[in-house]
């Protein structure tokens, strides 16, 4: 047996940082609240990103493991216990100090503090509210807190915890229940919707004590959310889509997390390692259609059918979903009610607020739109003003595709620079586009 | 003839010409407000010096808020600190353009009016740099254990966003320095935080600026800890520096520890 040093702060917190990047929450939103004078921190409803990371995702909270030792083997994660790796502990001092020191020089919003599971989920659940308990009254700490709970964790720590933290989350790791017993085969489904289903109930139950009581404590006041896994599994986009649905509908969640599946580990049941990195833009468009439920009002049954169970590659949702509805439109921007508004590409929830206001007090143009914040190179093909299109357009699926394709994000370098060239009859730049076209 | 009123670039300055200009009861057509610094001049133009003060602007802000709603006092109060040239003639035109409409506190929707949209443009992009600055904001603890952060805004900016640190952080002792233009917003603990103009000579500049630059033992120690932080919590599958810089601006990278 080798016996370890005592490890320093910095190497503890490489160790379970590098051990909690792949958990994907870091939103700190869905809370407001002001500091009482006699503490540290405040919240923001809208939640505040401190910094970016080179992948460009947002540090917001001090994200860490409580501890990387872990006595479950789930094939996708790096701490599964049959991994060698070099494992870590903070104790809860620790972590309130770095916490607080972070946090008043505005490195951070808060804190989101996750764990592998040491020696069993109550012995790690207990260490959890212990960190919490500190933090929230020897600190004083009133700022942000992102707990996940520990699958298999007693009720009443949950509950416990739940008091003291602002969101709380139990991850769904894989969207169906065959998924996880192939690959986290110490997780149970049923394991990880009852606490789910114990934060909702206590949720609802708490808005009833605080409206009886305003200063009662309060119950997980921004919501829990989950993650699960995409890519790992043979899962379709519709599938998911249908569970995220669900999860919204039935168990009240605040937020779905989409987490591309990062190879880390070798295992037969596991797909087997590409050169092609996580499904990026398979997980981007269902953040996309995730939106579309929540701010957008769309059904997941709108959006793909099990005919066609997955998004497509060249438009968003919510473009796909317009061009196979094209009897919708054109929608007359100075009368279509708000919902019919909400679903033109190009036009926002925020827009279409804005849109809505301002035709009170006079007739819109496309001038305005623009001004209002629509993106007029999406939507010009399906909004009239005053009866009248931006230019005159064809109101067909392969017309309409082929011209948002070609005004994308990124036009191709061919195009850009198609001004300084000898025209020939044979090259025509926007060719590969079309081919593209067709072949959907 | 059209009267220009010519003011310094302040909030004081801005409302104080609005007084004037409503006083004189002019229309839209006939009246401007121009930022003394910028001055262009035009022909048939009659160019009024306005006299700043407190009082004025007192009572521009409440007839703001009482006929035009808190909402749109707080674009048009944003709109003023915008770096902006034109803000003036815009808050005076939105100003104006309200008093025609029946329900002056609607202005605000009214986008498709030039000046209006002009308004909420300049508010908009004051809010968005105030909230960047709430963002990426780095303080560090001096040797005397105040907190202390530079920024290099734009726009005005510290009005918005000390009220922000002032609550969030009502034990401690901290400072921001607004170097472009020159101000600090300080706050002492248990305290009001106060707004204060940067009043030493410039030939002490430096040497009175040294003091910032004293850290506290343990200052390093963090710094390192959280550049680490930084760096480990990316997955390099995932690198993407075009999405980092879409939300994370070069612009403001320089006052920030983890870029530096």
């Amino acid at each position: 047996m080798r016996i370890q040093e005592e490890m320093s702060i910095y190497d503890k917190l490489n160790i379970l940082t590098d051990a909690a990047k792949y958990d994907v929450a870091c939103t700190s939103s869905g809370v407001s609240r002001k500091n009482d004078g006699t503490g540290i921190g405040n919240c923001k409803l809208s939640g505040i990103c401190h910094s970016f990371s080179a992948d460009g995702r947002c540090i917001s909270l001090l994200k860490i493991l409580f501890t990387n030792e872990c006595i479950y083997e789930c094939k996708y994660c790096i701490n599964r216990r049959s991994n060698d790796v070099v494992r870590a502990s903070f104790t809860p001092d620790e972590i309130c100090t770095l916490m607080i020191e972070f946090y008043r020089r505005n490195y951070i919003e808060g804190l989101f503090l996750s764990s592998g599971v040491l020696k069993s989920p109550d012995y790690t659940m207990e260490l959890i509210y212990a960190t919490l308990y500190k933090l929230r009254t020897k600190y004083n700490f009133q700022g942000y807190i992102h707990v996940k709970a520990i699958p298999g964790a007693s009720q009443e720590l949950i509950q416990r915890v739940g008091f003291l933290t602002d969101r709380m989350s139990v991850n769904l790791e894989l969207p169906t229940a065959e998924s996880l017993k192939l690959l986290a085969p110490h997780k149970t489904r049923k394991n990880i919707l009852t606490p789910m289903r114990l934060v909702q109930n206590c949720m609802a139950e708490n808005k009833q004590e605080i409206i009886a009581y305003r200063n009662s404590p309060r119950f997980v006041p921004a919501g829990q959310s989950t993650q699960m896994i995409i890519g790992a599994t043979p899962e379709t986009d519709y599938q998911i889509m249908q569970v995220t649905e669900s999860l919204y509908q039935k168990f009240e969640l605040k937020r779905v997390f989409y987490s591309a599946f990062v190879h880390v580990n070798e295992d037969s049941n596991l797909p087997a390692r590409t050169d092609e990195g996580p499904p990026l833009l398979r997980e981007h468009r269902l953040y996309q259609a995730d939106w579309l439920l929540r701010y957008y009002h769309f059904q997941a049954d709108e959006l793909l059918s099990e005919a066609d169970p997955n998004f497509n590659v060249l438009f968003d949702p919510k473009c796909n979903w317009a061009l196979k509805h094209l009897e919708e439109f054109p929608v007359e921007v100075n009368r279509a009610d708000y919902k019919k508004l909400l679903r033109v590409p190009g036009i926002g929830y925020k827009s279409a607020g804005r849109i809505v206001r301002a035709r009170r007090l006079g007739t819109l143009d496309f001038e305005d739109l623009k001004k209002i914040g629509v993106v007029l190179k999406r939507a010009l093909y399906f909004i009239t003003c005053s009866g009248k299109m931006m230019y005159p357009t064809k109101l067909q699926e392969d017309y309409i595709a082929r011209n948002l394709l070609n005004v994308g994000e990124k036009l191709p370098q061919d195009v850009v620079n198609m001004g300084y060239r000898q025209l020939s009859l044979f090259d025509d730049v926007r060719f590969d586009a079309d081919k593209v076209v067709r072949a959907i | 003839m059209k009267t220009v009123y010519v003011c310094t670039d302040s909030v004081t300055g801005i409302f104080s010409a609005v007084y004037d200009a409503w006083k004189a009861q002019k229309t839209e057509e006939e009246c401007g407000i121009s930022l003394g610094e910028s001055i262009e001049q035009q022909l048939f133009c009659d160019y009024v010096e306005v006299e700043e003060t407190e009082k004025k602007a007192v009572t521009v802000e409440n007839m703001i808020r009482k006929n035009m709603g808190l909402l749109a006092y707080h674009d048009i109060y944003q709109a003023a600190l915008a770096a902006d040239e034109e803000k003036g003639d815009a808050i005076l035109g939105t100003m104006l353009a309200a008093k025609r409409l029946k329900d002056s506190k609607k202005i605000m929707e009214h986008l498709s009016h030039p000046k209006v949209e002009k308004v909420f443009e300049l508010s908009r992009r004051v809010g968005n740099e105030s909230h960047f600055h709430v963002e990426f904001i780095r303080f560090r603890e001096l040797e005397s254990g105040i907190l202390y952060a530079p920024i290099t805004p734009r726009c005005h900016v510290l009005t918005c966003i000390a009220p922000h640190f002032a609550d969030r952080f009502p034990l401690e002792n901290w400072m921001i320095h607004d170097k472009t233009h020159r101000a600090f917003a300080v706050h002492e603990a248990r305290k009001k935080w106060v707004l204060v103009q940067e009043a030493y000579d410039e030939a002490y500049k430096e040497e009175y600026e040294e003091q910032f630059k004293m850290m506290s033992e343990k200052e390093r120690e963090y710094e390192a800890l959280f550049k680490s932080f930084c760096k480990t919590i990316a997955i390099k599958e995932r690198e993407n520096p075009v999405c980092q810089r879409g939300h994370l601006p070069l612009w403001y990278r320089p006052n920030m520890v983890e870029f530096s």
